[in-house]
């Protein structure tokens, strides 16, 4: 998934030499980067699909102008953030009364790599030559905001507030930073992953806790059923 | 209606009141969710014809309406504006909460953002269950609520606490 991640360029090109190539998005990636310089910190292509660029953080605004003005991608798709910290709660699917004992804290990123908790990342598309891209930026673990996109796409206006209301992640410039799915008094990011549900805290996930079998499975367990009720809990039965 | 406030309609009068508010439901349609879709098929399908029940589900605004059917997930932002509605409906009142979700919360019960079912802002009548329920579990719940009406003494509903918002 990340064979790139140590040398993107070279990596990309000998992968792009031996594999299906996608020289539409090599050369998307290739125009973003000679406008960008710099700020391209890494990209992956996974062929046919997608196209993803990691900028720096300042570079957050430039890099959506260069996609707007220089790839002609008009249309704002969506923008949103990664949390990759691993859940402190772990899976509750695991275990629903309490949490598991080890948990490993390690944050492991995603294509294009990453060295932040969070990531905010946006996709834009060039609607005449069905060609896109997504940027994503690494967000200060001390500031948490990166520049907004609202100069460049009107779109983008509900994208930020939504991020900001559900990740904590500031949008400087925006005009109105404010909930918008959630009510106006609400406390907390709920898709941080460190947000706890206290309803899972109070009462376990009932999917763990009801182990009925299945109809299905009644039928054949009626044999078996009486050789485990002997052989296990039955001792003194017979 | 002195006489019913006050409870000294005869019986027979308030039976034959009775049945003439259980056929004449005007039912306000609060879809939320994707119960609205079988809300919308049992109110205004011919296949399932609620008009048939004296059910009229087309009442302008809540001010009109004599039923409210809270068909989906109440949010926690959503639950302001059902509070409100219910408010501005006209005594006698009845709700139907019909669904999982706006019965207890149903597949989102550890959600941050789902009240718990619709209850905890507004007296239910009839909860149907399902998820969603099939518009023959919403027109039983109907006939329930209608049977409901049927033997209900006038007076404790008209005479009921109004409710304030706290």
């Amino acid at each position: 998934m990340s064979p790139d991640t140590e040398t993107p360029e070279a990596e990309a090109e000998a992968e792009a030499a031996e594999t299906p190539t996608d020289a539409a998005r090599e050369a998307v990636r290739d125009r973003f980067g000679a406008e960008l310089g710099d700020a391209v910190v890494d990209s992956h292509i996974t062929v046919g699909h997608t196209l993803w660029v990691r900028v720096t953080a300042e570079a957050w605004r430039t890099a959506g102008q260069v996609a707007r003005d220089h790839l002609g991608c008009r249309w704002f798709d969506f923008l949103s953030a990664i949390d990759w910290l691993p859940s402190p709660y772990g899976r509750y699917e695991d275990d629903g009364l309490s949490p598991p004992k080890d948990i490993d804290a390690t944050i492991v990123t995603g294509v294009a790599g990453g060295e932040t908790r969070f990531q905010v990342f946006a996709r834009v598309v060039n609607v005449v030559d069905q060609t896109d891209i997504i940027i994503k930026a690494d967000v200060p673990d001390d500031s948490l905001a990166v520049a907004s996109w609202m100069p460049l796409y009107d779109g983008a206006d509900w994208h930020e507030r939504e991020t900001w209301e559900m990740f904590g992640i500031g949008f400087e410039g925006h005009p109105g930073l404010r909930h918008i799915y959630l009510p106006g008094d609400f406390e907390g990011n709920p898709l941080r992953k460190d947000f706890p549900l206290i309803a899972r805290m109070v009462k376990p996930w009932p999917g763990i806790i009801d182990v009925e079998p299945m109809p299905a499975d009644d039928e054949p367990a009626d044999e078996p059923a009486a050789d485990d009720a002997t052989a296990t809990g039955g001792g003194e039965a017979p | 209606m002195g006489l019913i406030e006050s409870g000294k309609s005869p019986k027979s009068l308030t039976a034959l009141l009775n049945i003439s508010r259980k056929y004449s439901l005007w039912v306000y349609q609060w879809g939320l969710a994707c119960c609205a879709i079988e809300m919308g098929a049992a109110f205004a399908s011919p296949r399932f014809d609620v008009m048939r029940l004296g059910v009229i589900p087309f009442p302008a605004s809540p001010r009109q309406a004599d039923l409210v059917v809270i068909s989906g997930t109440v949010t926690d932002k959503m639950a302001p504006a059902i509070r409100r509605l219910y408010e501005q409906m006209p005594d006698p009142k009845y709700v139907i909460s019909m669904g999982s979700c706006a019965n207890c919360g149903g597949p989102y019960w550890d959600s941050y953002s789902v009240t718990k079912g619709v209850d905890q802002i507004i007296p239910v009548d009839v909860y149907v269950p399902g998820c969603p329920p099939r518009p023959e579990a919403l027109l039983e719940g109907i006939v329930l609520l209608q049977e409901r009406i049927r033997t209900e003494d006038p007076a404790a509903r008209w005479r009921g606490e109004p409710i304030h918002v706290t």
